[in-house]
């Protein structure tokens, strides 16, 4: 919540305008309603016209100022709301920026980033219904509080109490069971969730194995289950809010009897009356909302907990050395085992294998068989655990992740597009990448986009086979002398992907490479070859020898063979 | 709008209760005007006793009490309006996906589909928590309180008839002249609220490419741009309730001076009935103003209930079935099938027969209909004209569960529940198999070894969609299921690229195995599997285009060997 705190009060004069024009609007109100109920009962003793004229222009007054500053107020507040969004997302991005992207090692499904949006926004909250709300309830209850003083210390205590109730007591005993329901309401709501996606991704098996009605039932149970407990939490909020409503109509009717009761034994003036009646009911008006003050606190209490837990990480080490000159460096694994967080096989055993620097090199291996692993390990997105990994000379763990990244022509299985132009994807690569290159890259990749042309949100209108070319065109632009290729091709057809092995191979000439790929064709021209299986090297050499050895490569070669489309 | 309001007036009881409570509502108000005035006119004018107003206060205690419960009765028959419709609506959205395959099957909308089951679902919540109740009692209370005036003094109540009209007018004026700019900026809304979360997606690749300090600028850039538009919007709604309060100011006011003068200079009206009007005025125009909001939170919803129909009007396409028990290995025939999703792939004609315990293999180009015609074969789809016949009768006419008790389906990505790998293959059996079973079922689909790394060995949960284990794992999974089922049929779409090499020779050996007993049909993607077939149908553009055995088609059909060589020369 601190940190919360020191984000928001970078906004300091929003903020305090709009406590200001919060506390004018509130005090223009009261005092409108008192006014009025002076009026009437001043009118009442028949005083002269112009009381009555000069007490109608001051209403009139008062209504103006109350419409104008509760616009004031709400304008600030929401534009103060909207720019401390913005320094959130900001200070958010200063601080998942150097953790990623290892980050997303650890939370691997990708509803991470989802919530992280999610919360985001949720926090925008935290000024709008947390913070401000309560401050303004408080000013302008004691100036209230101070006014009716004046006539009545009794009077002003009533009101007092009712403000210790509504504004706190109610509100903070309430918070404690409004915790619980909306645990409930998660709690059902991630079940529906999973239980329908089951539904939906499994149909066929379920059906196929008499199980659909069952699983309806039973999703259907929770739907119900769901349902119920958001009506609990319904409940409880229209619970809350009556509970609030009603103590402030209660005092509101302590402050009449009391002051009928004044008037009657001689120490009020019956003209008083009204006026402090009418101020009561409106100033609790303030009060009532805050019976939902709990829930948005809660709200914005776990929001900005689990988005700090994210970022709370500590940063790794730093590390020392650099790869500076810009060579083909070699690389090497020295019996490498590795398990990812929270699995129980490891995904990596035992492996060890070189790149010379300048070589080129396959590794070729079933879903699963731990290739993509190496190139995890590679780009430093996880740590080694056991074993070692050499980028030249020099052990992995001593050299700047952000120095490997700069040496190193990465393309990913799925690569991320960013909405805008294909210019602004390209031009990602490198700083000073001219238009005329862009446009070279993209002819050798055979895409006819030209460098105006849109990027829509996700890339989704551009197709698989022309996202791998995009991605090839963008590493082709970037120049590093280390080449990472996770199956670059797999949406290319065979005579396409041929060309575009081609011209990998004519960019990558003088560098080191290394090409993940599942099929097993355009691998003559590798100069080694390194075979996967269940986490470790099955079989590694030239194609040459893997054939002439009629070993595993072998079997897969003759496997691929079997395959028709 | 016309859905949401049909699924509301669907529960008549509730519609019903908020209206009662709503008149009710509507009288206490005034009730509680009416004993506040009272009380204070006996004290302050009558100078009457303490004592001699208790009553009176009890009475004002008494309704106070009574608003408040039914603010709380209206609040919590919203809340439980919403429950009913949700329950309802989700009800009704999985009764449609359940019966209606062809829909659920595309898997590409299946995250769609819980999105729509999730957020669409709960985004109507507001229509009936909010909305209705307060559509209601907006539309109730303020008559009451005009009737109450007009009945104490008729010209206040005149200056409340004159003046109400302009607060929907004002609404209606402000609405139309904004509908459009906000529908415009709300489309350049979502474009900068994307934009945060494409950053973060992308943010391996900025970092990949040694850009991503960079983006810090462009994230304050976007999130101030989302500011300009949001307030731009939010300008518009504000400035309206401005004018709305100088309106109702304005109005009080009126009202206020009115019954001042008369009180004052003409003497022709009491304190309590000036008091009276003066304390109901702002009542009248605060429901006015509600009734103004509550159409704004109603749009909200519009949205969501626009998704929902669209779930809920697509073709109903329930597969049939009768109550015949269908016999051990019966035959199989398609006569005249049709079938086509949408405007998407279509099978046209197909004609074929299937002999029990014979071996089909289907080929063909991708799209040309394989997949679908054994999601039709399996009973999954019902061909949308012909006959799919099972010893020669109808399909129709046997019993679902009969049906699929003998049949096995391995598709090319087996979904595996979150629960253990014994729960997982269990889905197949019928009746209770002994641990033995499975364990028999495990070693013959080659899991034996797999299962033996894992600490908890077949009690290890595998998670939501199988995560943990790899593709050809999962083929295997599904493999011990079809050993335990011991099905008379058995449905195999084979893997379209190369698992591991295990994998592959368990999944031939275990279709060899299969075959022994069943009838097997096979989307075919390896020459062994067409090799061995009794019979291969070749389909082309959702036809069959030729069948045979492998050497027969070799001899026959140019597209077939073309197909074979080209495969066999990679």
């Amino acid at each position: 919540m601190k940190r919360l705190i020191d984000i928001m009060m970078e906004e300091k004069r929003d903020v305090l305008l709009s406590v200001l024009f919060g506390v004018l609007a509130g005090l223009t109100s009261v005092a409108l309603f008192g006014l009025s109920g002076f009026m009437i009962s001043k009118s009442a003793l028949q005083p002269p016209l112009y009381i009555i004229t000069i007490m109608t222009a001051l209403l009139k007054l008062f209504g103006a100022a109350k419409a104008g500053s509760r616009y004031a107020e709400r304008y600030v507040s929401h534009r103060a709301t909207f720019t401390i969004l913005s320094n959130l997302r900001v200070s958010f991005y200063e601080k998942l920026e150097p953790l990623a992207p290892r980050i997303f090692g650890k939370y691997r499904s990708g509803d991470l980033l989802a919530r992280i949006v999610g919360d985001v926004e949720t926090l925008q909250n935290f000024f709008l219904r947390v913070f401000y709300p309560p401050l303004v309830l408080v000013i302008v209850f004691l100036s209230t509080v101070l006014f009716t003083m004046f006539y009545s210390v009794w009077i002003a205590l009533v009101l007092l109490a009712g403000l210790l109730f509504t504004g706190f007591i109610i509100p903070g005993l309430l918070s404690l069971k409004q915790r619980n329901v909306m645990r409930g309401v998660r709690a059902k709501r991630a079940q529906l969730s999973t239980e329908t996606t089951e539904l939906l991704y499994g149909f066929r098996d379920l059906k196929l194995h008499q199980k659909l009605d069952k699983k309806q039932g039973q999703l259907l149970e929770m739907a119900n289950s769901y349902a119920g407990e958001q009506e609990k939490e319904g409940v409880q909020a229209a619970a809350s809010q009556s509970l609030n409503a009603a103590a402030a109509l209660f005092v509101s009717f302590m402050v009449l009897v009391l002051g009928a009761y004044f008037v009657t034994i001689g120490e009020l003036d019956g003209l008083l009356l009204a006026m402090l009646v009418m101020i009561s009911l409106t100033v609790f008006d303030n009060a009532v909302p805050m019976a939902l003050f709990p829930a948005h606190f809660e709200e914005t209490r776990q929001a900005s907990s689990r988005l700090f837990s994210v970022v709370d990480e500590p940063a790794p080490a730093p590390k020392k050395q650099r790869l500076d000159e810009e060579r083909a460096f070699s690389i090497e694994l020295k019996n490498v085992t590795f398990t990812y967080p929270g699995e129980e096989r490891p995904a990596l055993q035992d492996v060890s294998f070189k790149l010379p620097a300048g070589t080129k090199t396959a590794i070729v291996g079933p879903s699963g068989s731990g290739k993509s692993t190496v190139l995890q390990l590679l780009l430093d997105m996880y740590a080694v655990e056991h074993g070692d990994l050499f980028i030249g000379e020099t052990s992995i763990r001593d050299i700047q992740s952000e120095s490997i990244w700069s040496q190193t022509n990465v393309m990913l299985q799925a690569n991320h597009f960013f909405y805008g132009t294909i210019k602004d994807n390209l031009q990602i690569a490198r700083e000073d990448v001219t238009d005329e290159e862009m446009k070279e890259a993209l002819r050798v990749v055979e895409l006819p986009f030209s460098l105006d042309d849109p990027v829509l949100e996700g890339a989704e209108n551009v197709s698989g086979g022309e996202k791998q070319r995009l991605a090839l065109a963008r590493v082709l632009l970037k120049r590093a002398r280390i080449w990472l290729l996770d199956e670059p091709s797999s949406s290319l057809d065979v005579l396409t992907e041929g060309r575009m092995f081609n011209h990998l191979l004519k960019a990558a000439e003088k560098d080191t490479l290394l090409l993940i790929s599942h099929r097993l064709t355009g691998l003559e021209k590798m100069d080694q070859i390194i075979v996967m299986e269940n986490g470790r090297i099955a079989e590694a050499g030239s194609f040459g020898e893997l054939m002439a050895k009629q070993g595993y490569f072998y079997e897969l070669k003759q496997m691929e063979r079997q395959v028709i489309e | 709008m016309k859905e949401l309001q049909n699924w509301a007036f669907a529960q008549k009881g509730i519609i019903g209760a908020l209206v009662g409570l709503s008149v009710l509502l509507g009288t206490v108000i005034t009730g509680q005007a009416y004993f506040l005035v009272h009380a204070v006119d006996a004290v302050f004018l009558q100078e009457k006793a303490f004592q001699a107003i208790i009553p009176l206060l009890g009475f004002l205690l008494g309704t106070m009490a009574v608003r408040v419960f039914i603010t709380y009765m209206n609040a919590r028959l919203g809340v439980k309006l919403a429950a009913i419709v949700k329950r309802h609506v989700r009800t009704l959205l999985l009764h449609k996906w359940t019966s209606n395959p062809i829909q659920t099957a595309i898997q590409g909308q299946s995250g769609g589909k819980v999105t729509v089951m999730m957020e669409a679902v709960d985004s109507i919540d507001s229509y009936y928590r909010e909305y209705m109740p307060q559509v209601i009692k907006a539309s109730i209370v303020p008559l009451i309180v005009l009737a109450a005036v007009s009945y104490t003094h008729i010209w206040s109540g005149v200056i409340m008839m004159i003046t109400a009209p302009f607060i929907p007018l004002f609404y209606i004026i402000i609405g139309i002249k904004t509908q459009k700019k906000s529908e415009e900026q709300l489309g350049q809304l979502a474009a900068f609220s994307g934009q945060f979360l494409d950053t973060l997606q992308g943010l391996q690749t900025l970092k990949l490419f040694g850009r991503s300090a960079r983006q810090r600028e462009e994230i304050q850039r976007s999130s101030l741009g989302f500011r300009e538009a949001t307030m731009d919007i939010l300008k518009i709604a504000f400035t309206s309730t401005l004018m709305l309060e100088f309106i109702s100011t304005l109005s009080i006011g009126l009202i206020a001076l009115e019954i001042g003068l008369r009180l004052v200079v003409f003497d022709s009206i009491s304190f309590v009935s000036a008091f009276f009007v003066l304390v109901l005025a702002p009542e009248y125009y605060t429901a006015l103003k509600e009734l103004g909001a509550a159409f704004h939170t109603g749009r909200g919803s519009l949205g969501a209930s626009e998704k929902i129909k669209e779930e809920l009007q697509t073709d109903d396409h329930a597969v049939q079935w009768g109550i015949k028990e269908v016999t051990a290995q019966p035959s199989l025939a398609l006569e005249n099938v049709e079938f086509r999703y949408g405007d998407g792939f279509a099978v046209k004609t197909v004609n074929f027969r299937i002999e029990p315990g014979a071996r089909v293999a289907i080929v063909g180009a991708t799209g040309s209909g394989k997949t679908t015609l054994l999601n039709i074969v399996a009973g999954l789809f019902d061909p949308l004209a012909g006959e799919v016949l099972v010893d020669g009768q109808p399909r129709h006419q046997f019993s679902e569960a009969s049906w699929f008790e003998q049949i096995s389906y391995i598709s090319q990505v087996p979904y595996l529940f979150s629960g253990t790998i014994e729960e997982n293959i269990l889905l197949g059996a019928v009746g209770q198999p002994t641990r033995e079973e499975v364990e028999e079922a495990v070693r013959k689909a080659g899991l034996k070894e797999m299962i033996g790394e894992l600490k908890q060995g077949l009690d290890t949960s595998v998670g939501e969609a199988g995560r943990g284990l790899s593709g050809g794992e999962k083929q295997r999974v599904a493999l011990a299921r079809a050993f335990l089922k011991k099905p008379s049929l058995v449905l195999f779409d084979e893997p379209t690229t190369g698992l591991d090499l295990k994998t592959e020779q368990i999944l031939q050996r275990s279709i060899d195995e299969l075959a022994e007993t069943a009838t097997v049909i096979t989307v075919a993607h390896r020459l062994h599997t067409i090799q061995q077939a009794d019979v291969i149908f070749l389909m082309k553009r959702g036809e069959v285009e030729a069948a045979g055995t492998h050497t027969e088609l070799l001899d026959t059909s140019e597209t077939y060997r073309l197909m074979v060589q080209g495969g066999g020369a990679q």
